[in-house]
Order: C-alpha cells, then sequence, then structure tokens
C-alpha cells in the first residue's frame, strides 16, 4: 500500500509535466491545425532561460528565487515562441504542412545554436533543498517536488480554462479551435488569438522545461525532444484541441507509466503506445476530442 | 507547373556508368578508400530519401517512424547472420519479409488516422522501435553498445579497407535497385492512385476505390526498400546502432527530401547524397582554422551540421517550396518558353 501511494504520487508528479508539455500542442493544433514539432525547443529555451535567472537573477535555492525563476523560464518560452509564429509561421498562411515542416527546420536550427553553446551536458538548475524532501504519508514518504509539478499544473491548468471561459480573447480563441474560417468571416482578427496561442503554449512548455529540469537534476539542449514525443502522445489519446482532454490523458499516461515501470521494469513505453493504439482503434478523436466537421 | 518533364535518360546512363567504373579509373576523387567509404553511405541516404519520397512525396504521407523500418532492416539483417548465420543473401531477403510484417501491422494501426495525427502517431511507433532496441529485449540488440555484424559469416571480398570498393558497389547497386523499383512503382497504375491519393483523397474513394489499401501498400513497399537500404547499411557501416532508429533519422530524410524537391524521384536521392556528405563535411569544418578562430558564439553552432542544414531547410520551406528540383524544372520551363512570351 505504502509503495502504491508513492508510486501512484510520482506518477501524478510525471503527469503534470507531461500536461505542460501538451496543453500547448494541443491549444496551438486546436486553433492553427498546426503541428509543432518546435513545442520542445520552447521547453528548452525556457529551460536555459530558468537556468540563467537561478543562478543569475535570483537565488534558485531560496522559494521565491525558484519560482520567479520558473516564471522567467515561463517568459522565455512564451517570447520565444511569439517570435517564431511572428517571423516564420505568419509567412506561411494556410500552407498546414509547410508551417510544420517549417517548425522542424527551426527545432533543428535552434537545437543547433544550444548545442553549440551549451554542450549537451547536463547543467546543474538550483532548487529549494525542501523539493528533496519527504512527506509523510501513513507509512510512505512522498517527495515534495512532485506536489510542486502537481499545483503548478492544476493552477496552469486552472488559469487556462478561465482565460478560454471569461475573457474576449478566450472566446475567439474556444470559436477558432470549433471553425476558424467562420471566425475570420466574421470580421475578427483571428492573428491576435494565434500569437496569444502560441505564446500560452511557450508559456506553459518554458514552465514545464524548468521543472523537468528540477526532475531530471539539470537542464541540457536535448531534453525537449524526448518529452516532445510523450507530448504527441497525450495530445493524441486526449483528444486534438481539448484541454480538459489533455489533462486527464497526461494524468493517465503519467501514472500507468510509473505504476508498469515499477512491476515491470522498461515496459512503460510499451504500454503507453499500446494504449496509444487502442485508443485510435476505437476511438480515433481522442478521449474527449469531438469530431472534426 | 505541374508539367513533369522526363529528363534525359543518356545522362542517367553516364552518370551511373561513371560511379560504375569510377574506384577502377585509378584518378578522380574516387580513386581512394576514403572517399568510397564517403560515397557508399551517400548512395544509401539517397536510396533510403527516396523510399521516404515514395511515401510522403508520392503518396502524401507524412509518416515520422520511417527510421523505424530503416532499423529494422539493419538489426534484423545483422542478427539473421549472426545469430542463425546464413548467407547474407538470405539474412537480407528474411529482414525484409519480417520487416514488410512490421509495416504492415503498424500501417494498419495509424493509417487510420491522417495528416497531423498521422504524423504523431507514426512518431510514436518509432520511438517505440528506439526503445526496443535500446531496452535490449532478450539481449537482441546489445542496447546502445550497438552490434557489430560477424565479420566471419560475410564474404570475404566485403571485408578490409583495400575492398571498400565492393562496399561502394554493393551501396551503388542498392541505390540502383531503389531507384528502378520506385520508378517503376509511380509509372504502374497503383503508382497512380497513390498521386491521386496526395492530390485529393475523396475523389478516390468517389471512384470507387478504397484509400486504406492504397495507402498501406505504399506505406509496405516503401518499409521494405527502406530494410533493403537497412541491410546494406549494416554491412557498410559493420554494426548496427540504435542511431539508426532514432527521430532524428525520419527527421533527417524529411530534410533530404524538402532539400531535393519532393516532386521528382532523383531530387530525393540527390538531396540524400548532398545531405549525408554535407553532414560528414561540416563536421570537417569544425577542426578547420578558420573556424578555431572565431568567438565562440559563433564557431559553437557553426560546429553542428544541423545548424545550416537547418536554415537551409527553413529557407527552402519558405521562399523555395520544390527544393533542388523545383528550381531546376522550374528553370528549364521557364528556358523551353522564351520564344513564347
Amino acid at each position: 500500500m505504502d509503495t502504491f501511494i508513492l508510486i501512484l504520487t510520482t506518477g501524478i508528479g510525471l503527469g503534470a509535466l507531461y500536461f505542460l508539455v501538451a496543453c500547448g500542442l494541443t491549444l496551438i493544433y486546436g486553433i492553427m491545425g498546426v503541428l509543432n514539432f518546435a513545442h520542445g525547443t520552447f521547453l528548452t529555451v525556457g529551460a536555459f532561460c530558468g537556468v540563467w535567472a537561478a543562478t543569475h537573477l535570483f537565488d534558485g535555492t531560496t522559494t521565491l528565487g525558484y519560482f520567479l525563476s520558473l516564471l522567467v523560464g515561463g517568459l522565455g518560452g512564451g517570447l520565444f515562441a511569439l517570435l517564431m509564429e511572428q517571423l516564420v509561421i505568419v509567412r506561411l498562411y494556410e500552407r498546414h504542412m509547410d508551417q510544420a515542416l517549417v517548425t522542424v527546420g527551426v527545432a533543428l536550427f535552434v537545437g543547433a545554436i544550444l548545442s553549440g553553446w551549451f554542450s549537451n551536458d547536463l547543467r546543474l538548475l538550483p532548487s529549494p533543498p525542501w523539493f528533496t524532501d519527504t512527506f509523510e504519508l501513513g507509512k510512505s514518504y512522498l517527495p515534495k517536488d512532485r506536489f510542486v509539478y502537481f499545483g503548478v499544473s492544476i493552477s496552469l491548468l486552472i488559469l487556462l480554462l478561465a482565460l478560454l471561459k471569461f475573457t474576449r480573447i478566450g472566446l475567439i480563441i474556444r470559436a477558432g479551435v470549433e471553425n476558424r474560417n467562420m471566425v475570420s468571416a466574421l470580421g475578427i482578427n483571428v492573428r491576435l488569438a494565434f500569437s496569444t496561442v502560441f505564446f500560452l503554449g511557450g508559456l506553459a512548455a518554458g514552465i514545464s522545461g524548468v521543472l523537468i529540469g528540477t526532475y531530471q537534476g539539470g537542464v541540457s539542449p536535448l531534453m525537449g525532444g524526448s518529452y516532445l514525443i510523450y507530448g504527441f502522445i497525450v495530445v493524441v489519446i486526449g483528444g486534438m484541441g481539448s484541454l480538459p482532454g489533455t489533462a486527464l490523458s497526461a494524468l493517465i499516461i503519467g501514472v500507468l507509466r510509473q505504476f508498469v515501470n515499477y512491476y515491470a521494469p522498461g515496459l512503460g513505453d510499451f504500454v503507453i503506445i499500446l494504449i496509444l493504439a487502442g485508443v485510435l482503434l476505437f476511438r480515433p478523436q481522442g478521449l474527449l476530442g469531438k469530431v472534426s466537421s | 507547373m505541374t508539367l513533369r518533364w522526363k529528363y534525359s535518360k543518356h545522362f542517367l546512363a553516364l552518370l551511373v556508368a561513371y560511379f560504375a567504373v569510377a574506384p577502377l579509373l585509378g584518378f578522380g576523387f574516387l580513386k581512394g578508400p576514403g572517399m568510397q567509404q564517403t560515397f557508399a553511405v551517400a548512395f544509401l541516404w539517397g536510396a533510403l530519401a527516396l523510399t521516404y519520397d515514395l511515401l510522403f512525396g508520392f503518396t502524401g504521407l507524412l509518416s515520422f517512424g520511417h527510421a523505424l523500418f530503416f532499423a529494422s532492416g539493419v538489426y534484423m539483417t545483422t542478427i539473421f547472420v549472426n545469430r542463425l548465420e546464413v548467407n547474407i543473401i538470405i539474412a537480407g531477403f528474411l529482414a525484409v519479409l519480417g520487416t514488410m510484417l512490421i509495416a504492415v501491422i503498424v500501417g494498419a494501426f495509424s493509417l487510420r488516422t491522417t495528416g497531423i495525427t498521422f504524423a504523431m502517431v507514426t512518431l510514436a511507433f518509432g520511438e517505440l522501435g528506439r526503445v526496443f532496441i535500446e531496452r535490449n529485449f532478450w539481449n537482441l540488440s546489445q542496447g546502445d553498445n550497438g552490434l557489430p555484424i560477424n565479420a566471419e559469416l560475410l564474404p570475404q571480398f566485403l571485408i578490409g579497407v583495400l575492398n571498400t570498393k565492393f562496399l561502394y558497389w554493393l551501396a551503388l547497386l542498392v541505390l540502383i535497385t531503389v531507384y528502378i523499383s520506385v520508378w517503376w512503382l509511380t509509372e504502374t497504375s497503383a503508382g497512380r492512385v497513390f498521386a491521386a491519393l496526395r492530390d485529393n483523397e475523396l475523389r478516390v474513394s468517389v471512384i470507387g476505390l478504397k484509400p486504406s489499401r492504397f495507402k498501406l501498400l505504399s506505406f509496405t513497399i516503401s518499409a521494405a526498400l527502406a530494410s533493403i537500404c537497412g541491410g546494406a547499411m549494416a554491412i557498410v557501416a559493420g554494426s548496427a546502432s540504435p542511431r539508426f532508429a532514432t527521430a532524428d533519422v525520419t527527421i533527417a530524410l524529411l530534410l533530404m527530401v524538402i532539400l531535393g524537391g519532393t516532386v521528382s524521384r532523383w531530387g530525393a536521392v540527390l538531396g540524400g547524397m548532398i545531405y549525408s556528405i554535407a553532414s560528414t563535411r561540416l563536421q570537417d569544418l569544425n577542426q578547420a582554422e578558420l573556424v578555431g578562430k572565431l568567438p565562440k558564439i559563433i564557431s559553437g553552432p557553426l560546429s553542428e551540421p544541423t545548424f545550416i542544414l537547418g536554415l537551409i531547410f527553413i529557407l527552402i520551406v519558405m521562399f523555395a517550396p520544390g527544393g533542388l528540383s523545383g528550381a531546376y524544372y522550374r528553370a528549364r520551363f521557364k528556358y523551353l518558353n522564351r520564344n513564347t512570351k
């Protein structure tokens, strides 16, 4: 039972990280129909901004310093995403395949710059000492950092949902996910919504980059790529464009991966792919996805 | 601009003839084993890029899992040679059959989706293959260490530096085989359906043809051809390693095809060869003195081949769709119509 709770907690923590990676992907895909291969780069850029802030700007070992660095990491990812959208994506308006392809190019190009500047070794990310402490629940000792991941994800999910639900730009984004052409036909500036979505997606990815840096014990230019793939899987299972679906599937994938890896080491990734195959067979639109018209 | 010019067959025949006899001439850049090895690898990447072009350029399926079939060719050939101790030809043949089986299963699942979802799903399957190889199940793949092909079980003329020219010919033979197969396939009626699927899937199904069957056919054939390239790569590289199975391979293939242009077969081959040679050469640039003198902020990224290749890729997608062969056809079109204006 103790191990059960422990694995459940670490699984939820991992799921929270997956959600942060995937929520931007699903929003960007939902509104623009663009598969963003540069999302892993947003994550990496955010992580490096976070490391820079935590060592030079603030003291990352204090709680306040860490969370401020987290914010800087998020802003870094968000601004980078905005820059990419303005410089590259906007110019390929309505050329969806080319937009997807060009994000691959951006991922390679920026990845090469990051690898050239900072070597591919892990770079240490300062974090408050209490992150590695444990929290006693019954007989199990739960690492406290997992609660941080979960808390940050939940807050972001609530913030995003509130933004989508209660603001005008959120309304435009939701309408854009539903039917992009209709929104622009009504004379509403969809471009602004596009930029907002890219910024928010980059923000979430940047925050996840810093948190993953803490989770892995450091950041490296290669970290984005591996998490991007989990992000894709989570998005497909949850339903492309659906934020609650993404949260649900991220949770399922994170918990399941930890459980399977505990009881059958190394098989976690296989089970995830099997679930992906199952979902595609019986529910191709994903768990909470809508059938596209 | 949908004209598809028939290129000069004589020129192509001459080029193949030159490459075939080049190692025997004793002069020219292909006389040494180093360049022969570089070109052997480049031929195989060219052939692999063509198999990807069959899928992406001709059928319009953006797959991110193509590395799976290449790696499956590399590993199965190596394992069959090492474990079953069979002749390399038989091992390669078995590897192609095995890869086709994997392709049918993967295709049956992933082809239920289309477009971008298909890209994601194939990426996931490709990663599954990489994880399978890296985790070293049943001690088959030896994980990160890679799996050397047992040289004693190969025909002896394929071993040793002095025999590099035989590896070169093997790679050239594979390239020609793949080229002719794709050529023939794209000219058959099935190939026409592939192109129709790329252009308008709805119309194909309205005619009464089943798109899923033709997609699966294209998927499986391109996987089979990729595994042939893989088998040859196992011999040319001397060992199977997990780097053949990474998503980076598929992304490199995408780059090659975009670089060369999706509209033509020769474009993909050219793109693959240029990419392969450039990525070896650009790494040498790192050691060059000129680059060493530059500040690290510039020289660092320059030493990464994907810096320049990624930039070229972005520029081609944004400003020159059609790549090298597209540019050639545009120039030729202009030239042929110079008097009609």
